[in-house]
């Protein structure tokens, strides 16, 4: 614990369970050369009280797993993280999340816990990855001074990428829906927008075997190859 | 790491259902057999399983997975069945399994492969419950195990208990008219033997206060039956001796039914018939009598009652007024369960009637030429397949010498016939457009001109005359004698069956109309004028492929049946289509039929024009789910004609 005591100064208060809890947790693999298929995900939706990444708070935590290549219904997180100096902000109109819901969620820290045990060694896929990355890697340092080693893949760029032929641009989660057909059960609801971004990996895992790309590892090769090459058409 | 799902991880999460896990039973609630299915039943089901994705054209499950070991729920997307075509090379689709349908239960249930490979027919998502999981809910949950079961069959048992609990509504009555009869006839039958005198006869009736009484043999076989009306005829003779045999005075061999037969059927023998009396027997043994009064004092459903008033209306005035009440017979046997089939029966026979009594209410008025003719009809008309809303297709057939001699008949009959057409036009039956009435000089014609008009449609293949044969060629004599018909029709199979270019150009306007199924859609709708909705024709889509495909086989094959539903059994037993196809092709017709005619109710009920088109969208999901097989099979039905005709 020395190590990280010294790179969080703050150090959070934690009970020794939480403490026990934070030591026993799994540190994130490495990508494999194993199949998408046989490859672990953890897909993952935040919904925070705004989009400022230095100020604003995650409010509720929803994630489904991809196992076997399917969602599998029976292993699913769900939580509201209670919050009690907090005032309603606009993005309430957008997740519906009420002071009474939020003072009824779950202790912050320990719904952490709870997640990083869900997520375990698996890779975390999300739509516009990099903004729940961030704002959970905050919330982890400022809540359990945990340091977020996770790989997160973007779906706003797998998909582009798997799907050439999509004519959408700066595409947002609603329109990659859309564009599939998919239906979110409840919009900005943090577990159904995880499903509805589950449903989606599922479909692009789907393109990406066709294009023999059938694991994780070579997955991220062609997805820097991607970037590098979007970078050089922008110039 | 490695995490098993009964960690307190996956536990922690359930102190409230999940909104997915709702969200996923929501969905399921809007599909039999789910929205029959406890909460708690249903939640274990949906936490059981995987969401599944298929691309476009993937193999789901394949007879070569061996013993099948999930059961699917298409949550998303169209699953079909593709089996190796029979007769030709390659597959065909057998079925499409849409939202909220599962598969494959047989086979899971069999617990052996399943015959059939199920692809997905455009990007599907299927819940995937493993089998454990299935025979756990098996066990626990009625209705689920029911479903499974019973299968595609119980979804029609469902669409029929629908119709009839929502008829039922309208009108608060449970009796059906699929009763047995033998439940019907609570009382013994009063009997006597044909020796008995009349009057000890008529103290016996008068005692047991019945309306009939059954005068049978020792080993109580039926001889006859003697009732109220007989009474008043014996009465009325002045000569009648009360001491006579009531064997005398009875009416012999009595119409009997068997007592496992319908309600319906007695209903129409009596209407058919004339008669308020039929007789239950049992191995020509006597065992009840059902009279008009056992059938209708339970229920509002005067059938018999309809067709005397019409028979005996003395004005057309009374009979147009009678026209309303057919409509309210239909709208109230269709709450006591009556199928489309037994409708279209009951409407044709009240039509039939109908048209009779205005012949001869016109002949009374206008005097009766003397000339001998038979009212002939054609299209549904002449095939017994009307619905209230049907156009007058008539005409007139009569024996002639020679052209003169038929031209003198005509110019007779034809402004009787076209009294005849605008009277049936105030009773309700709208004047065809196209003219084919028997008030129409080339409708007006002698058994020899009939028989030349025919031929000459079967020889010269134009698409006029195609046209014409699809509707004169179903024709059939209301009022009038019927050999000369019968003679008429005997040409026109013989002709038909040898001329095989003939048969070729009927099949390929019978599949001129295309069910409005497609391969990936649902349905192939089109929107007409300023509708708000796009549509699809129940009649010209639906029903004109069974109907053009069952006559042209029907005629190929000698088959003299006009009925579609005939036509298609005695194709059946002629071997011409297979048993199975037969029973599909029935159920299916029967289905659009039955969904068209509950379309013209709703119509009525608020005031508004007729119509066969449906918007697939105003069904619910059931009743979508089943139009879209039978338009399926229509299709089948059609690309069998293909095959066999070679197009």
């Amino acid at each position: 614990m020395s190590l990280l005591a010294w790179l969080c100064p703050r150090q959070p208060l934690l009970t020794p369970q939480q403490q026990e809890r934070l030591q026993g947790l799994a540190n994130p693999g490495q990508l494999t050369e194993k199949s998408l298929r046989e490859q672990r995900w953890v897909v993952l939706d935040l919904e925070t009280t705004g989009l400022n990444l230095n100020r604003d708070q995650v409010l509720s935590i929803g994630a489904v797993v991809i196992e076997d290549a399917a969602i599998d219904l029976g292993q699913q997180f769900e939580r509201t993280l209670q919050c009690s100096d907090l005032k309603p902000g606009p993005s309430v109109l957008i997740h519906g999340l009420g002071p009474s819901a939020i003072a009824a969620g779950s202790n912050p820290a320990d719904a952490l816990l709870d997640l990083l045990q869900f997520i375990g060694d698996s890779p975390v896929l999300a739509f516009h990855a990099p903004f729940d990355q961030r704002m959970l890697t905050r919330a982890l340092k400022d809540r359990l001074g945990f340091r977020l080693q996770h790989r997160f893949f973007d779906l706003a760029e797998l998909a582009p990428m798997l799907c050439p032929h999509a004519t959408l641009r700066e595409a947002a989660l609603d329109d990659w829906t859309a564009y599939f057909g998919l239906q979110a059960q409840a919009r900005h609801h943090a577990s159904a927008d995880a499903l509805v971004t589950a449903e989606l990996a599922l479909i692009l895992f789907s393109k990406a075997r066709r294009q023999q790309i059938d694991s994780p590892q070579l997955l991220e090769q062609r997805l820097n190859q991607w970037r590098r090459r979007q970078q050089s058409h922008s110039f | 790491m490695v995490m098993s799902k009964t960690d307190a991880f996956a536990q922690a999460g359930k102190t409230a259902v999940l909104q997915n896990i709702q969200g996923t039973m929501q969905f399921l609630q809007r599909f039999p057999p789910f929205n029959q299915m406890e909460n708690a039943h249903l939640a274990y089901l949906v936490e059981q399983c995987q969401l599944r994705f298929f691309a476009e054209g993937e193999s789901i499950i394949k007879p070569s997975d061996g013993p099948i070991e999930h059961f699917y729920i298409v949550k998303q997307g169209q699953v079909v069945g593709e089996r190796p075509h029979t007769a030709r090379r390659g597959t065909e689709t057998t079925f499409e399994i849409a939202t909220g349908e599962c598969f494959p239960l047989a086979a899971l249930l069999g617990e052996r492969a399943t015959r059939t490979e199920h692809l997905a027919a455009e990007d599907t998502f299927c819940l995937q419950l493993n089998k454990p999981a299935f025979i756990k809910l098996f066990a626990l949950s009625s209705p689920f195990r029911d479903f499974a079961l019973r299968g595609v069959s119980s979804l029609l048992d469902q669409v029929n208990l629908q119709v009839q609990r929502r008829a039922v509504e309208t009108l608060g009555t449970q009796y059906s008219l699929n009763t047995r009869l033998g439940e019907l006839a609570m009382r013994h039958p009063v009997t006597c033997g044909p020796q008995a005198p009349l009057r000890e006869a008529v103290k016996l009736m008068h005692e047991q206060q019945v309306g009939s009484i059954v005068i049978v043999d020792e080993h109580k076989t039926p001889l006859g039956i003697f009732t109220l009306r007989d009474l008043r005829q014996v009465v009325a003779d002045a000569s009648a001796d009360f001491s006579d045999p009531i064997g005398r005075h009875m009416t012999q061999s009595p119409f009997a039914l068997s007592p496992d037969a319908t309600a319906f059927d007695a209903a129409i023998a009596m209407t058919e018939r004339h008669i308020a009396h039929v007789c239950l027997i049992k191995e020509r043994r006597l065992c009840g009598v059902v009279s008009e009064r056992d059938l209708f004092s339970l229920q509002r459903v005067d059938l018999v009652h309809l067709a005397r008033t019409i028979r005996h209306a003395s004005r057309i005035e009374s009979l147009a007024a009678l026209r309303g009440e057919i409509g309210q017979l239909v709208e109230r046997m269709l709450a006591h369960g009556a199928s489309s089939t037994q409708i279209t029966q009951i409407i044709t026979l009240l039509n039939d009637h109908m048209v009779c009594r205005v012949i001869e209410l016109v002949l009374e008025e206008k005097g009766d030429p003397g000339i001998p003719f038979s009212w002939l009809c054609f299209g549904s008309e002449g095939r017994r397949e009307q619905t209230l809303h049907t156009d007058q297709d008539n005409g007139i057939l009569f024996e002639a010498r020679d052209a003169a001699h038929a031209a003198e008949i005509r110019s007779v009959l034809l402004p009787l016939a076209q009294q005849i057409n605008q009277s049936l036009a105030h009773c309700g039956f709208t004047l065809c457009k196209g003219n084919i009435m028997a008030g129409n000089p080339e409708l007006c014609l002698s058994r020899a001109e009939w028989a030349r008009r025919f031929a000459a449609f079967i020889r010269e293949a134009t698409p006029e005359n195609l046209l014409g044969s699809s509707i004169y060629f179903d024709l059939r004599v209301v009022w009038g004698a019927e050999q000369a018909c019968e003679q008429l029709r005997r040409g026109i199979l013989d002709q038909v069956a040898d001329n095989r270019l003939f048969q070729r150009m009927m099949a390929e306007n019978a599949l001129r109309q295309r069910p409005p199924v497609g391969r990936l859609r649902d349905f192939v709708l089109t929107r007409k004028g300023n509708d708000k909705a796009a549509t699809l024709d129940l009649k010209v889509q639906g029903l004109t492929p069974f109907v053009d495909g069952a006559r042209l086989l029907a005629l190929a094959h000698g088959i003299e049946a006009n009925n579609t539903l005939e036509r298609l059994r005695q194709l059946v037993a002629k071997e011409v289509i297979d048993r199975l196809d037969g029973a599909a092709y029935e159920e299916a017709y029967h289905f659009i039929q039955q969904t068209r005619m509950q379309q013209h109710q709703l119509q009525t009920r608020h005031n508004l024009p007729y119509s066969n088109r449906v918007d697939p969208d105003s069904l619910n999901d059931l009743d979508r789910r089943i139009l879209r097989e039978s338009l399926r099979q229509a299709q089948r039905l059609q690309s069998s004609l293909t095959v066999r005709y070679q197009l």
